[in-house]
């Protein structure tokens, strides 16, 4: 059996960083070095397709699997030893006011003017009905978890990081779903769904329904009540 | 803020007790966390229970975090360690069957899925035909995203060896399509 060439070496070695050139994840000396070989060597973009092709299917096969069960959550949260609401809480319903301003601030960024307006206009009156919810509560604040408990479905969310107010806005409104507490730490927000059914289903319908816009919502977590 | 830095906040005010900080913790990665498990694990309820283990890790551990890696690495490589603790487990009491033949056959074997002519179909489960070890660093790479370095804190094996591995695993997959009839070109 023949050695390996350096030129088979080569190749070998550029064949062996191309998943992480896939997904962005090389650092600036094997980016350069994956580049210059494969600006080099044109035979090779098929090699680059079967890794993207590769990184789609199991990001799809990820995908696929769905989120675990409301309950399996809430049997990890139920044998933790009872929450801290006092001002561990508190500091974070206000650290979370502060996010309203990231969130108001994140589309100017990216979209034009108009839609930043409107944006802002939206989070505004958000920003507004969780001031106001606040307000309400102040007399007889104990936790975070806000909102009048028994009245349809509550789940905690979190948004994606380039989700525009006018698009959570309207999934909301698809939904007949309104934020009524957060931001908490983390970003994470209670909304609550006008509904009689507050059946365990019902319940994992939201769930799945949020879970699966991807584009706008991060993560779905149930609410204690 | 970063989403490490405010995983990294979030660890701080978990290590003080804050219930609300493991929430948005959980939040943040619970299902990424899940879906690891389960591609090693290959059963739901056993992946919701790695999940449980490793958030309560972190609720415990919270405070011994000192922020050498990112926390989503961190959290990873409890959940990988976690799992593989399943699977030996499950090895030992001599489950008849091999991790990899436990998983959750969903759907078609490779050669029925080709007669259906989806090559994206066909790829996928190939990839879920994989050994677990193989299955764990195509994940960490290409869903997960993380860079090598990442993926060695995670398997704690030498970076050279993340990369072997993967390559290994990649070359797996090839053998597999060609199983099911798809001849990649490649190696």
């Amino acid at each position: 059996m023949s050695e390996p060439s350096l030129k088979d070496m080569e190749r070998e070695e550029i064949e062996m960083l191309l998943p992480w050139y896939v997904t962005g994840r090389l650092d600036a000396a094997d980016l350069a070095k994956v580049e210059a070989y494969l600006a080099a060597h044109p035979e090779m973009a098929g090699q680059l397709v079967l890794a993207q092709a590769e990184r789609d299917e199991t990001v799809g096969a990820n995908e696929a699997l769905g989120v675990p069960s409301p309950a399996a959550t809430e049997r990890l949260l139920a044998s933790l030893p009872a929450g801290r609401p006092g001002w561990a809480a508190l500091r974070a319903v206000r650290s979370g006011l502060q996010q309203i301003g990231d969130l108001l601030a994140a589309p100017t960024a990216n979209a034009v003017r108009w839609t930043a307006l409107a944006a802002a206009v939206l989070i505004a009156v958000q920003g507004v009905t969780i001031v106001s919810l606040l307000h309400e509560r102040a007399g007889t604040y104990q936790t975070a978890s806000g909102g009048p408990a028994g009245e349809g479905i509550a789940v905690l969310v979190t948004f994606a990081d380039d989700a525009k107010a006018t698009a959570i806005s309207q999934l909301l409104s698809d939904l007949d779903a309104s934020i009524v507490d957060g931001p908490k730490a983390g970003g994470v927000y209670k909304i609550r769904q006008r509904t009689e059914d507050r059946s365990a289903a019902a319940r994992a319908a939201l769930m799945q329904q949020l879970s699966e816009r991807r584009d706008i919502v991060r993560a779905v977590l149930p609410s204690r009540d | 803020m970063s989403r490490a830095a405010q995983d990294l906040e979030l660890i701080r005010r978990i290590a003080g007790g804050d219930e609300a900080a493991l929430r948005a913790l959980l939040a943040a990665h619970q299902a990424r966390v899940y879906r690891f498990a389960l591609r090693l694990v290959g059963n739901t309820a056993v992946a919701e229970e790695v999940m449980n283990e490793v958030f309560l890790e972190v609720w415990r551990n919270a405070g011994r975090f000192e922020g050498a890696s990112a926390p989503s690495t961190w959290i990873l490589s409890i959940a990988h360690n976690r799992a593989v603790s399943r699977l030996r487990k499950r090895r030992e009491e001599s489950w008849n069957e091999d991790a990899a033949d436990a998983l959750p056959d969903s759907a078609d074997d490779p050669e029925v899925a080709m007669q259906k002519a989806d090559k994206g179909a066909i790829l996928r489960l190939c990839l879920d035909k994989l050994s677990p070890e193989h299955k764990a660093v195509i994940d960490l790479v290409y869903y997960h995203e993380l860079s090598v370095n990442e993926v060695s804190e995670v398997l704690k094996i030498p970076e050279n060896t993340v990369k072997t591995r993967m390559f290994y695993a990649r070359k797996r997959l090839s053998e597999l399509l060609k199983g099911a009839g798809v001849d990649r070109g490649w190696p």
